[in-house]
């Protein structure tokens, strides 16, 4: 047992690559079969990672749970695990979504199961490692390989335009992230001028490096924008967010929950765990820019999904502006903005994939997404309707939801670093409100105009059993959130304390929060 | 001058010469095995007694590894882990071309001994051209190993394409050849010694010596090979030889020939040493022509793949590409020796990463290699799943995506570029391997998204020699992206 406890995220992260590989014996005939093993695979990676929250230490800032393995000594390559009040969310998170979409997927895909849920596991295996990753090489490993998953499932399973979709997804991050593994050598050959100590990607280690940061052309600039590209394309931010609307409604149900649910949010952990640690002075220097875009993303995006026919393309865009928010809480460079920009990944991880999740029940029944399609849906019905509703709002943020608390502690962290852009972003959340709202009215309210809605079935029991964890968990979010922050808030300090000369207590920084609700 | 007591052997040393002769012996019993009569079956006798000469060789040379550098033959031989660790290399190779080619040349009717006994002599070349510090033998050793491969591109006698590369590729070689002689004549010329390590010397003591002839000598000398690994400006043979040879012949060429070649490159600029003080000069002018040519290389090679829509010529174009990769190693070698090691470990890698691919397409390939269009692989998935995984497997592994021994070498190779400074010829590096990620995935693309193309039967199994192969490189590329300390670490300690 102490071997076990000892290596308990190794545990976490590997246990579904190599359920995957296990499940590959058997035989392809037996979908029912490989179905259940699959979701039982994914359930015990949950239940597993549920010991991480037990044995997590609030009081500890720094890396919990670390592993350390020697992998390739001579460049200074370990493999090295841990995680702090930031990746712990984050791993919960992912763990959370895997069941509910392999679940999701169990009567919208009759083609090839044995991939598809072996590539689903091991794209958890990809995301996990990419969250505990604790040194840079076993990060952009992590990061690069859960393309390839991604890659197959939207290409191979996704609508009429896949290929396409698939392609650029691949090429939009390959592009970020090989210029990131430039910046990363560098930083790491850095670390070994600087230290004397020999190399090493640890990112404590890394942390520690010294680069001239004067002026928008220097070492350190160049780093951040590395850094920063990769990542903003994976946020997306405006104006790197074209891949995702394509890829998004490509994709086939469970690709958009896993992508807009967690990968996005790979884009903001990275600005957290790697860019504002590594690079205080440029980041800085580019607040105000990186708050510009952030507030054009939220703005444009909401504006976008105004008009869009498809509704899923809709919940696509309506990512690009709820992303916005998590760019601007994570430069707004305060402790609100940041816990906020937290919170509101994991909202936002919950919501969107709860629409995605409910427009894919919607297309497994009329093979459709045009809003125009569709009217009078709540009639025929009614327990889909509510479940939209909720979710629904928890996405345009009304208080008492998941979606309000993120929101409204970002605004509030922006106000003390931009009141202007603060006035602006808030225009989004009203934006959002509106396109939801025009979107849930046109198709769920008024008579049913369509001869073939009208035998539409109410959910099934399984997407009952889907969308009841994603209900719940948009409430407890909503009226508890201090559960969420009082395990975040140590780290969140040590990441802005190149920012906050003088750390704030924990409590302290809470306290908005309390006023929230 | 010749002075008989230099060429008096220690008993000692017949060891460490024991790989070649080894496959010289394979080459001449190979010779006459093959004039067999029919019902010894020559054709199944020789690839065997060659694959044991490899088999013999490599184990010796693993053997020598472990020896002490020893000079053999008064200055014209070395002996050094370094040349051992690549016969191990060069015998693997020449084993995987014997194993990938057998069934082949059967089914398409080209079952003549002359191949398994031309493979042999070029595996001899190569080993030969990389255990000597002498310019001569370097030479004699990579016309032994170019001859036999010119024959190897026409293999395929009756077929024009075949004529056509072996020709372009003889004569463009021959000149080749040419400008690597005169640069070897005009270091001769200005130093009075073909020895590299004397050359270094006698120019550290009299730096008079660094004339302009001496300059324009060992210029000719880098242009030569960069002539020979086809980086460009002088690539316009490669993808024509490419597309004619026949298919083991092209996977042998990517794989083994290409290492050896630059393995070659290695030891004659580790010989010279350019970083010393007093040759900062020679140095510049160096660094400057591998940058450029790394630059126009990688440049130019991703380019031009974008537009094939041919395997075969698609994958020898990336073949430029990635000799544009490996010349940013060569570069920061020239600045710190302990950077060559990534250029081995880079080429270890791509040989292995080529040599599965193109045995792959060997077991896809239609009669006089047709059948290498993207078309054909349309859907091929769910032909032959386990094919298209592992051609899926090196295309990323090519691609420098984790977690494939692909990534890593391109990790170390690139790593030791910034290492050196050369940071923006690295950034263009990885924005050329970005782009090159568009025409490897199209190939996924056809296999797994979509639908068959071809109806009828065209597909036979895969034979077993092949699955061999494929299993071989597969798990060595996949196991060396996982696990790459244990090589890395050996190849290091190569250059010590």
């Amino acid at each position: 047992m102490d071997w076990f406890n000892a290596h308990i995220i190794s545990w976490v992260t590997f246990l579904p690559l190599a359920w995957a590989l296990g499940g590959l014996f058997i035989p392809d005939k037996r979908s029912d079969l490989i179905r259940q093993y699959t979701l039982a695979g994914s359930v015990i990676t949950f239940l597993l990672s549920l010991l991480l929250l037990t044995g997590f230490n609030v009081e500890n800032a720094g890396f919990q749970f670390a592993e350390n393995c020697s992998w390739v000594p001579s460049l200074g390559i370990n493999y090295r695990v841990g995680i702090d009040g930031i990746s712990l969310w984050l791993v919960l998170l992912t763990t959370f979504l895997t069941p509910l979409v392999l679940l999701s997927s169990w009567f919208s895909v009759h083609d090839k199961e044995k991939a598809y849920y072996s590539l689903l596991l091991a794209l958890e295996t990809g995301m996990l490692g990419a969250f505990v990753a604790t040194d840079a090489f076993l990060f952009y490993v992590f990061w690069e390989a859960m393309l390839i998953p991604m890659y197959f499932l939207v290409g191979i399973w996704g609508g009429k335009d896949r290929i396409y979709a698939a392609m650029k997804l691949f090429l939009y991050t390959v592009v970020g992230s090989l210029l990131m593994l430039v910046a990363i050598f560098y930083l790491g050959y850095q670390y070994h001028l600087q230290s004397g100590l020999g190399y090493s990607l640890y990112l404590p280690d890394l942390y520690t490096v010294r680069l001239g940061g004067e002026g928008y052309l220097s070492a350190q600039s160049i780093l951040f924008l590395a850094f920063a590209i990769a990542f903003s394309i994976k946020v997306p931010l405006f104006p790197l967010h074209t891949w995702l609307p394509d890829a998004h409604v490509q994709a086939p149900t469970a690709g958009s929950v896993i992508l807009a649910g967690v990968l996005l949010k790979m884009g903001g952990y990275g600005l957290i765990r790697f860019v504002l640690p590594l690079f205080p002075q440029a980041v800085v220097l580019y607040q105000t820019p990186m708050l510009i875009l952030g507030t054009i993303a939220i703005t444009y995006g909401a504006l976008i999904a105004l008009v869009q026919p498809d509704i899923k393309k809709l919940v696509a865009y309506s990512s690009v502006s709820h992303m916005g928010y998590v760019v601007l809480g994570i430069f707004a460079l305060n402790t609100v903005g940041m816990n906020g920009a937290i919170f509101q990944m994991l909202a936002h991880g919950i919501s969107t994939s709860g629409l995605f999740l409910l427009v894919g029940v919607l297309y497994d029944r009329r093979h459709t997404r045009e809003i125009s399609e569709f009217g009078g849906i709540a009639k025929v019905m009614p327990l889909y309707a509510i479940a939209f509703m909720i979710i629904l709002l928890s996405s345009a943020a009304l208080p008492g939801t998941n979606g309000f608390v993120g929101e409204f502690l970002i605004l509030l962290g922006l106000w003390k670093t931009s009141p202007i852009l603060a006035a602006f972003a808030a225009l989004g959340v009203i934006l959002g409100a509106v396109y939801l709202l025009y979107m849930f009215q046109k198709v769920m309210l008024g008579p049913v105009t369509k001869e073939e809605n009208k035998g539409l079935l109410d959910l099934n029991l399984k997407e009952v059993v889907v969308l009841v964890p994603l209900i719940l968990a948009v409430f407890v979010m909503g009226f508890a959130p201090n559960f969420w922050f009082s395990r975040m808030q140590g780290s969140v300090v040590k990441v802005l304390s190149p920012y906050i000369p003088a750390p704030l207590s924990p409590t302290a920084a809470i306290v908005p929060t309390q006023s929230a609700e | 001058m010749i002075r008989p007591e230099t060429l008096t052997l220690a008993p000692e040393h017949w060891s460490l010469l024991a790989p070649y002769l080894i496959v010289f012996g394979a080459a001449l019993a190979s010779i006459v095995a093959g004039t067999l009569p029919e019902r010894f079956a020559p054709g199944k006798v020789v690839p065997v007694l060659c694959g044991f000469g490899f088999l013999l060789a490599g184990m010796c040379s693993l053997n020598a590894c472990l020896s002490p550098s020893t000079v053999l033959f008064g200055g014209m031989m070395l002996s050094d882990p370094y040349g051992h660790f690549l016969n191990v290399l060069y015998c693997l190779f020449g084993g995987l071309a014997l194993l990938s080619s057998y069934h082949y040349l059967t089914q398409q009717r080209l079952r003549f001994v002359e191949f398994d006994i031309l493979v042999v002599f070029s595996v001899l070349g190569m080993m030969l051209m990389t255990s000597t510090q002498h310019l001569i033998v370097v030479f004699l050793s990579l016309e032994l190993m170019s001859l036999s491969v010119y024959v190897l591109v026409g293999f395929r006698r009756s077929d024009r394409k075949s004529n056509e590369a072996a020709m372009k590729y003889y004569i463009l070689g021959s000149a080749a050849s040419a400008v690597l002689l005169y640069g070897m004549a005009l270091i001769y010329g200005s130093t009075q010694t073909f020895e590299l390590n004397e050359v270094l010397a006698r120019v550290q003591n009299n730096t008079a010596l660094l004339t302009p002839v001496f300059l324009l000598g060992s210029v000719l000398l880098v242009v030569g090979f960069l002539f020979k690994t086809a980086a460009v400006p002088f690539h316009m043979w490669m993808p024509d030889v490419y597309e004619g040879a026949p298919l083991p012949v092209t996977s042998f060429m990517t794989g083994a020939l290409k290492f050896a070649v630059f393995a070659a490159f290695i030891r004659v600029l580790l010989g010279l040493d350019f970083d010393v003080s007093g040759v900062q000069q020679w140095n510049i002018t160096l660094q400057n022509v591998l940058w450029v040519s790394a630059a126009l290389t990688m440049f130019a090679g991703n380019l031009i793949a974008l537009l094939q829509t041919n395997l075969k010529r698609m994958l020898a174009y990336s073949s430029i590409a990635h000799t544009g990769y490996i010349l940013i190693g060569i570069l920061a070698g020239t600045l710190t020796r302990e950077s060559y090691s990534g250029v081995i470990f880079y080429l270890i890698i791509y040989a292995l990463m080529n040599i599965g691919a193109f045995t792959i397409l060997s077991a896809l390939a239609g009669d006089g290699d047709s059948g290498m269009e993207l078309e054909n692989v349309s859907g091929l998935a769910s032909q032959k799943p386990w094919l298209a995984l592992a051609l899926t497997a090196f295309l990323f592994s090519m691609a420098g995506i984790p977690p494939m021994g692909g990534f890593f070498a391109k990790y170390v190779l690139f790593y030791s570029g910034v290492q050196v400074g050369a940071v923006w010829l690295v950034v263009l590096g990885v924005l050329c391997s970005a782009v090159s990620v568009y025409y490897y995935l199209r190939v996924i693309v056809y296999m797994y998204m979509r639908p068959v193309a071809r109806s009828g039967g065209t597909l036979v199994a895969v034979p077993l020699t092949l699955q061999v192969v494929i299993g071989i490189t597969l798990a060595a590329v996949v196991l060396f992206g996982i696990l790459p300390n244990t090589l890395l670490q050996v190849v290091r300690s190569l250059f010590a």
